[in-house]
């Protein structure tokens, strides 16, 4: 179970990458936040964590839910760009992509060693991780770069999650504040544009 | 405690929604409160929790917060006649008020976090809440800078989490959840059992906040965004979110330095002489007050870094506090200079007058030597202490000459910035036209108290303090 969730996490991050619409962009990070959820929720029954289980239960409101309709509803609003097309062309990504996952493979070997378990999802939070400042670097379009920043902090969580079992709960609820706060933040600052 | 340090910004925070005109007056005496609470600090006993193991007070976070309040008291007070240089909306200055206050909130927390999250929860926020406040100015740039702090700051942000995951990840086998606590990692630092994956942690956190604090190769995004921004955000970035990005530094290289001193002191060395290589030429090619001043404070930091690292302590606190207040100093001199948005370096001192005017050309000068170092400036003695701690640890090494030879480029590459500050301030001083400009009391005041706090850090006590820190 565990390994198809992070399978699914990589794989909405991926196609999170070759998107060339800002909804779609949305719902993959809507369903990457998904997988990470119930990564963080199946971890936490399986080890009997319960600051785990919450996480990942606040991770399904917050991540899944309310910051995606934010989002879509913050576009919608200010009428962004729907056609966000990569910087990066997609044949250029279908070599990029792959080059980037191995690479980090390989660059993560001396950390993933010192792992005493789940020593493969570390590797694969860390590709997550590149892969997300990927996003950010491929896109001019702004709502684009916000979506890689949101999924920086869940390629973190993941980490988080993976090389640790769980951070602790305070800081957990610290980083969704922060997140939430970003959202916020966003937001003005679209609507101060549309203001001026 | 915990509130009366809170209890300013909060007062803010609700005071920011009434009617700036008259509020905007009693923002200045809010911000003197701050002062009560950090004044405390220092009379509590040492090591003193305020909120469990997460905020501690020591010496050393109780220094920083004093240099903040007094950053914070000055800005706030030169910001109650910010509408006069510049052209800014009633809401907007309102929202620079709230985003202040919520700044204030976070920075309180990171400095005196004893918690690697909390820490980060901390500085994430401040970090946050300074992206608006460059959007208060409504220019194209403030916008574009604004959205590029958004982007930069979120990454550095992240590094620095990313790193602290591998930490605790390194340290939780033998600390549990107590991983996260500075004081219990320094403590057990040498029980670690992959001492590998925590400098590999530490080395990534360094790197967000190196980026954070416009470190090569980042150099230019932090002096593009302070030219874009309202000259009193320029001040709180290199007064105060800057000394909550480096108390971090000092924490983690300091537990750093018990599992692998050498290793930490290479790092750093590296890192930040590359900086000052990089900084030094684009200062020499600076063309406007502000980037100078800001690329100056990267200069500045990445020395504090170095001597710290080299195991000065003593010098990198004393620049630090005189950083601290020069700086912002000088960007709130800028402000000034550079009223109604017509700047111009050659005889930008000049046509100051009455008692007031007089003042300020004078404190101006003053900061603008103090900060190349010209004696007696604080930041003369730390550089003499820092070099000196410097020979110290290459003696021990046993790399006196390489490290003669790196204190030889480092001082050749000070010595092009220092020629171009002391260019500018001739340039300033006896060049170009003489204008009737205008300084505002509360400016001067603001002034007065830096060079008052600059004066006071020159005090043996100011001393005997600082070195117990080590």
């Amino acid at each position: 179970m565990t390994s198809f969730l992070i399978g699914a996490f990589l794989a909405t991050l991926i196609s999170a990458l070759f998107t060339t619409r800002l909804y779609g962009l949305i719902l993959w990070y809507s369903l990457n936040s998904l997988s990470l959820a119930l990564l963080a929720i199946s971890i936490g029954f399986k080890i009997d964590d319960n600051t785990m289980i919450i996480s990942g239960f606040l991770t399904l409101i917050v991540k899944s839910i309310v910051i995606p309709y934010i989002l879509k509803k913050v576009s919608m609003k200010f009428g962004l760009a729907r056609q966000i097309t990569p910087n990066v062309p997609v044949y250029y990504s279908i070599m990029l992509i792959p080059a980037l996952l191995v690479f980090t493979f390989y660059l993560a070997e001396p950390i993933t060693n010192m792992m005493s378990s789940n020593a493969n999802y570390v590797a694969i939070s860390i590709s997550a991780l590149f892969l997300s400042l990927l996003l950010i670097i491929e896109h001019k379009n702004i709502a684009a770069k916000i979506i890689g920043f949101l999924t920086i902090e869940n390629s973190l969580f993941l980490l988080g999650t993976t090389a640790t079992n769980g951070m602790p709960m305070l800081v957990e609820l610290g980083i969704f504040f922060d997140l939430l706060m970003a959202i916020v933040i966003i937001n003005l600052l679209f609507k101060s544009e549309e203001l001026s | 405690m915990i509130f009366l340090l809170m209890l300013p910004a909060l007062i803010m925070l609700v005071f920011s929604f009434w009617d700036i005109n008259k509020s905007k007056y009693l923002f200045p005496i809010t911000s003197l409160l701050i002062l009560i609470p950090s004044v405390r600090l220092f009379f509590l006993p040492k090591p003193y929790a305020l909120w469990g193991d997460y905020l501690v007070i020591d010496n050393l976070s109780a220094y920083i917060m004093l240099v903040s309040s007094i950053v914070a008291i000055c800005v706030t007070l030169a910001v109650s006649t910010l509408d006069l240089h510049v052209k800014i909306s009633k809401s907007e200055n309102a929202k620079f008020y709230r985003f202040f206050a919520i700044f204030w909130i976070g920075l309180t927390v990171s400095i005196l976090a004893n918690n690697m999250g909390v820490y980060w929860i901390g500085l994430e926020t401040a970090t946050l809440s300074t992206v608006y406040m460059i959007k208060t100015n409504q220019t194209l740039a403030a916008k574009k800078e604004a959205w590029n702090y958004m982007i930069v700051g979120a990454i550095a942000i992240s590094l620095i989490l990313f790193g602290i995951i591998l930490i605790y990840a390194s340290a939780k086998p033998i600390l549990g959840e107590n991983a996260m606590s500075f004081s219990a990692l320094l403590r057990s630092a040498k029980d670690i059992k992959s001492p590998f994956l925590f400098e590999i942690g530490f080395a990534i956190t360094t790197l967000g906040m190196f980026i954070k604090m416009g470190f090569f190769p980042m150099n230019l995004w932090l002096a593009n965004i302070e030219r874009a921004s309202f000259y009193p955000i320029a001040a709180l970035f290199s007064g105060i979110l800057e000394s909550a990005v480096i108390v971090g530094f000092f924490r983690f290289s300091k537990i750093a330095s018990v599992i692998n001193h050498q290793h930490v002191f290479i790092f750093v060395f590296i890192y930040t002489t590359l900086t000052i290589f990089i900084v030094s030429f684009l200062i020499y090619r600076a063309k406007d007050f502000m980037r100078l001043f800001s690329l100056s404070g990267v200069e500045h930091m990445a020395i504090i870094a170095l001597f710290w690292a080299s195991g000065g302590i003593f010098p990198a606190l004393l620049h630090f506090g005189a950083h601290a207040f020069l700086k912002p100093a000088l960007f709130l001199s800028t402000g000034i200079l550079e009223s109604k948005g017509k700047y111009r370096i050659a005889g930008a001192l000049k046509g100051y007058s009455g008692v007031k005017g007089k003042v300020f050309y004078f404190l101006t000068g003053l900061f603008l030597l103090a900060i190349v170092s010209v004696p007696p400036s604080p930041m003369f003695f730390s550089e003499l202490y820092g070099f000196g701690a410097m020979i110290n640890i290459a003696k021990v090494n046993k790399h006196l000459l390489l490290m003669i030879g790196a204190i030889i480029v480092l001082l050749g590459l000070l010595s092009i910035i220092f020629y171009k500050f002391v260019e500018i301030y001739q340039s300033m001083k006896y060049e170009g036209e003489e204008k009737q400009k205008v300084v505002y009391g509360n400016e001067v005041f603001a002034l007065v108290i830096f060079a008052l706090s600059l004066v006071f850090l020159l005090t043996p006590w100011s001393f005997e303090f600082l070195r117990s820190i080590s």
